[in-house]
């Protein structure tokens, strides 16, 4: 590899730029149809078994192999020799990690009888400099030698942003990580678990996949093709609902699928305007529209005379009767009690969820925040009456929250966000705890 | 007793209504009105004759699809096709198409049509359609050809049979009259799912004080902001959108130096320049200097490249040099601050001793001009500036950043380019735009955009 030793603008012209052919791994990505790769470097879930221990994921960053290789380039250039090491952190990485690179550098020079020396003593100055791209960190070394000087640098991969732990108070609401991708998610299903959740459905908009917790990781069992003929609505939902006599039953826009008790496991699919249920625990259904992304206001069984189209609904059980709180597409609320239709306007978001708990009334309800899309939170909340009294702080997420439903046992809720940052899919369980 | 709380909160709630709309979710329906400075004659993806720019592409991507697109942090992702896979040497290529994609005229989109319209961009390329996906078969090996199908001008179109020119895109033509205005109606088949807007209507060829303006009356909802005006402070009711900085305004000269002197003149004018000044109070600080081609967000290695003027070190150059011409640097006559860059640029020059006329001449010297980044893939990216000035259309870069750097190195060194600043992509609208999502290479996801707050 030729070292450039141009003053200003180093290189002088193409000729041994041309490489000719190059043998290259074919990239092909990780697409919908394709389901026999685990993205195991996007494998972010962690279960706890207690849902006050949330743990903080962090993948400790690897520098060996770019200290080692920009070492290599740099005594190339120097030789052996005492030189003088500055280093310029222009990249998104803490002063623990440029340490840390550091460190590992000057070792690695060491090694190649490059010393770092004081200015003074040095017979070449190196100011590496940190910095980023797209894709990953890029390390640059400028080599100054007297009048000469030389830039040689190298890549390392940027790992994956990890779940970050998030602020709580009084009634603490907590999320626990459970599967985070790339492909949107819409609905996630805790299908087994003991202390801690061991089996888990993912339903994105192609595929089912389930994933078991052994050996310490999380590893696809099966991930089961959506057949469907229909186009799917943006902001596309879908709901997992587990069942006693089979698998599971999942519910697309437009399309019905069962994983019937057999073995080995398939998805059945047709389409159908069935209901959606709303609940596992009260009885109602309502059809979705399958070309949007709300709910017609057709209600199975009927609740007075409701009509008005709505995003999500909560049921709050009262001594006589149910009130159902739903989310309109007008931007209101509405409370069915079977007799009248109350709205309000009480900044609530369009995804609420009701949770049963040993804490306070022992009802919740989550509520999504209405606010702009780079950011999201999910607060709980009380009906003494038909006022919503917030019983939590709210729960802040890295962006919209997608999906929020409450799962089969009714004690806990899934969201679904979308993390601005990364990109990914998060998916969360969302428990609430006592204060004291 | 509680039901008079009730009362007081729907009480309070109808005062707050109209400012405190709970949806989060993405509401279906109305229009959205935007416009732009580009006045686009044709609507062909593949139109050679029209410059690059990032107006051009969104309007393409509202109308096309490409095969497979590329994310921000430049993978390649599926699109009209699933997947697709490289052999002999990256020199073949076959692409798996996404069955059950319409055009906007209800043909279905076959292999052949999609053959055709690569055929039709890039006449020096094997294209054959096989039964469900498409065959590229190339001279060379080309390994980021993905990312080269990614671009706007290789969106997939088709002649219908009326001529017209059709898509698969997420909004159909409803009005077209070129130059002046495009009305676009949504894809109710789209298959990426309908977007949530009904349609989209576009003027064009707009100035970008006649959006401004036009905005401020409340007859657009979207507008384009000239640099300059990229951080004013957004209106009452309206919020401003900025980019990462991606379109180049470099100067670039019209062949490559022809002597040691001409190479030394050259680079004792890119001393020259004060860039930092222009940037203050031309651009009022908008965007970065630029010494480099690309980016340093896209390549991590830019500030490398000096950017800062060096006066001395120019007129020392001047000095070694026997005769200096006077040379001719032209601008878009359509940019205002074209004008005064180019003057700005003359004056800097003048101080090491160089003589530039700046000009309205059709054929100067040298031109001061916009390039927006050409893809997200850093190889392709200078791959465009090296063939958008004569050089080969694939220079065989290497994988690594220090290939690429040595690279780019090399093409400054030529000193046929000038890069002076990176500019962002900046947008002001209305506060009711929900869902505003625009991507490093400057393109907006319009199909998922909603309005809000809207009676």
């Amino acid at each position: 590899m030729p070292s450039i030793l141009d003053k200003r603008y180093p290189g002088s012209g193409w000729t041994w730029l041309v490489t000719g052919s190059r043998s290259r791994a074919v990239y092909n990505s990780r697409i919908a149809q394709m389901f026999a790769s685990f993205p195991s470097g996007r494998l972010l879930c962690l279960v706890v078994g207690l849902f006050l221990l949330l743990p903080s994921l962090t993948l400790a960053a690897d520098w060996e192999a770019p200290q080692r290789e920009l070492a290599r380039k740099i005594s190339a250039v120097c030789g052996p020799a005492p030189v003088s090491l500055e280093m310029v952190n222009r990249s998104e990485l803490g002063k623990k990690d440029i340490d840390q690179i550091s460190l590992g550098l000057r070792s690695q020079l060491n090694g190649l009888g490059v010393h770092v020396a004081p200015p003074e003593q040095a017979t070449a100055a190196v100011k590496v400099s940190i910095s980023e791209n797209l894709q990953s960190y890029v390390w640059v070394a400028e080599i100054r030698q007297g009048s000469e000087s030389s830039t040689v640098m190298v890549s390392a991969p940027r790992p994956d942003v990890g779940f970050q732990r998030e602020a709580s108070s009084a009634f603490i609401l907590r999320k626990i990580p459970l599967w985070a991708q790339e492909d949107r998610i819409l609905d996630v299903a805790v299908l087994e678990e003991s202390a801690t959740p061991t089996l888990i459905a993912v339903l994105d908009p192609e595929k089912v996949a389930l994933y078991r917790f052994t050996e310490n990781r999380w590893r696809q069992e099966t991930a089961l093709a959506i057949s469907h003929s229909r186009t799917w609505p943006r902001d596309m939902r879908g709901r997992i609902v587990p069942r006693q006599d089979h698998l599971l039953d999942i519910y697309l826009p437009g399309v019905f699928c069962q994983i019937p008790a057999s073995s080995p496991l398939t998805l059945v699919c047709r389409d159908s305007d069935d209901p959606w249920p709303l609940s596992s625990q009260f009885p109602l259904a309502a059809f979705y529209a399958t070309t949007r992304n709300f709910f017609t206001g057709v209600l199975s069984p009927g609740v007075g005379k409701q009509t008005t189209k709505f995003y999500s609904a909560a049921p709050l059980p009262r001594p006589s009767y149910t009130l159902w709180i739903l989310t309109g597409v007008d931007g209101s609320l509405h409370l069915l009690d079977g007799v009248t239709d109350q709205t309000a306007n009480v900044g609530w978001g369009s995804d609420v969820a009701t949770i049963k708990t040993a804490c306070g009334s022992g009802w919740q309800v989550l509520a999504t925040h209405a606010g702009d899309e780079s950011s999201d939170s999910v607060r709980a909340y009380e009906f003494a009456d038909r006022e919503p009294a917030a019983v939590s702080q709210p729960l802040e997420f890295g962006g919209g929250i997608t999906a929020l439903w409450t799962e089969a046992k009714g004690g806990t809720a899934i969201s679904v966000s979308r993390n601005v940052k990364t990109g990914n899919y998060e998916a969360f369980r969302l428990a609430l705890a006592c204060a004291n | 007793m509680k039901h008079s709380a009730w009362l007081w909160l729907a009480l309070i709630s109808a005062v707050l209504g109209p400012t405190s709309r709970a949806e989060t979710r993405p509401q279906y329906g109305s229009t959205l009105r935007t416009a732009t400075s580009v006045a686009l004659p044709s609507l062909d993806p593949a139109d050679k004759t029209q410059p690059d720019s990032i107006a051009k592409r969104n309007l393409t991507r509202l109308m096309f699809d490409t095969l497979v697109t590329i994310d921000d942090r430049g993978r390649i992702k599926p699109g009209l096709a699933f997947s697709w896979q490289a052999s002999s040497g990256n020199q073949r290529w076959e692409f798996r198409l996404r069955r059950g994609v319409k055009f906007h005229d209800g043909s279905p989109l076959t292999a052949q049509a999609v053959a055709a319209s690569i055929r039709a961009a890039n006449p020096e390329w094997t294209v054959v359609a096989g039964s469900d996906s498409v065959i590229v078969e190339l001279g060379t090996p080309q390994p980021d050809l993905p990312s080269q199908l990614a671009r706007s001008r290789n969106a997939i179109e088709r002649r219908s049979e009326g001529g017209t020119l059709v898509g698969t895109g997420p909004f159909r033509v409803g009005d077209w009259q070129p130059g002046k205005k495009l009305s676009l109606a949504a894809n109710e088949e789209y298959w990426r799912g309908r977007p949530f807007l009904d349609r989209i209507e576009i003027d064009l060829g707009r100035s970008g004080h006649d959006q401004m303006m036009a905005m401020g009356l409340g007859n657009l909802d979207l507008v384009e902001l000239p640099p300059d005006q990229a951080r004013r402070p957004a209106g009452e009711g309206q919020r401003v959108a900025t980019s990462l900085p991606l379109v180049l305004l470099a100067l670039r000269f019209n062949r490559e130096a022809q002597s040691s002197d001409e190479t030394k003149l050259r680079r004792a004018l890119a001393l020259s320049i004060d860039r930092s000044s222009i940037r203050n109070v031309v651009l009022q600080s908008t965007g970065e200097t630029s010494g480099g081609l690309l980016p340093d967000w896209l390549s991590g290695y830019a500030f490398v490249f000096p950017a800062a003027q060096d006066l001395d070190h120019a007129r020392q150059l001047c000095s070694e040099v026997k005769k200096t011409p006077v040379w001719t640097l032209g601008y878009d006559a359509s940019d205002p601050l074209g004008r005064l860059i180019a003057e700005r640029t003359a004056l800097n020059a003048k101080d090491a001793g160089i003589s530039i006329q700046v000009t309205g001449t059709s054929n100067p010297d040298m031109r001061l001009e916009r390039f927006p980044l050409a893809s997200l893939n850093p190889r392709l990216a200078l791959a465009a500036f090296v063939s958008s000035s004569g050089g080969p259309t694939d220079p065989g870069l290497g994988d690594s950043v220090d290939d690429l750097f040595k690279a780019e190195s090399a093409v400054v060194a030529k000193e046929q380019w000038i890069p002076l600043f990176y500019l962002p992509a900046t947008y002001a609208m209305s506060s009711t735009i929900e869902n505003w999502s625009q991507h490093r290479d400057g393109t907006i996801d319009f199909e998922d955009l909603w309005i809000g707050g809207r009676p």
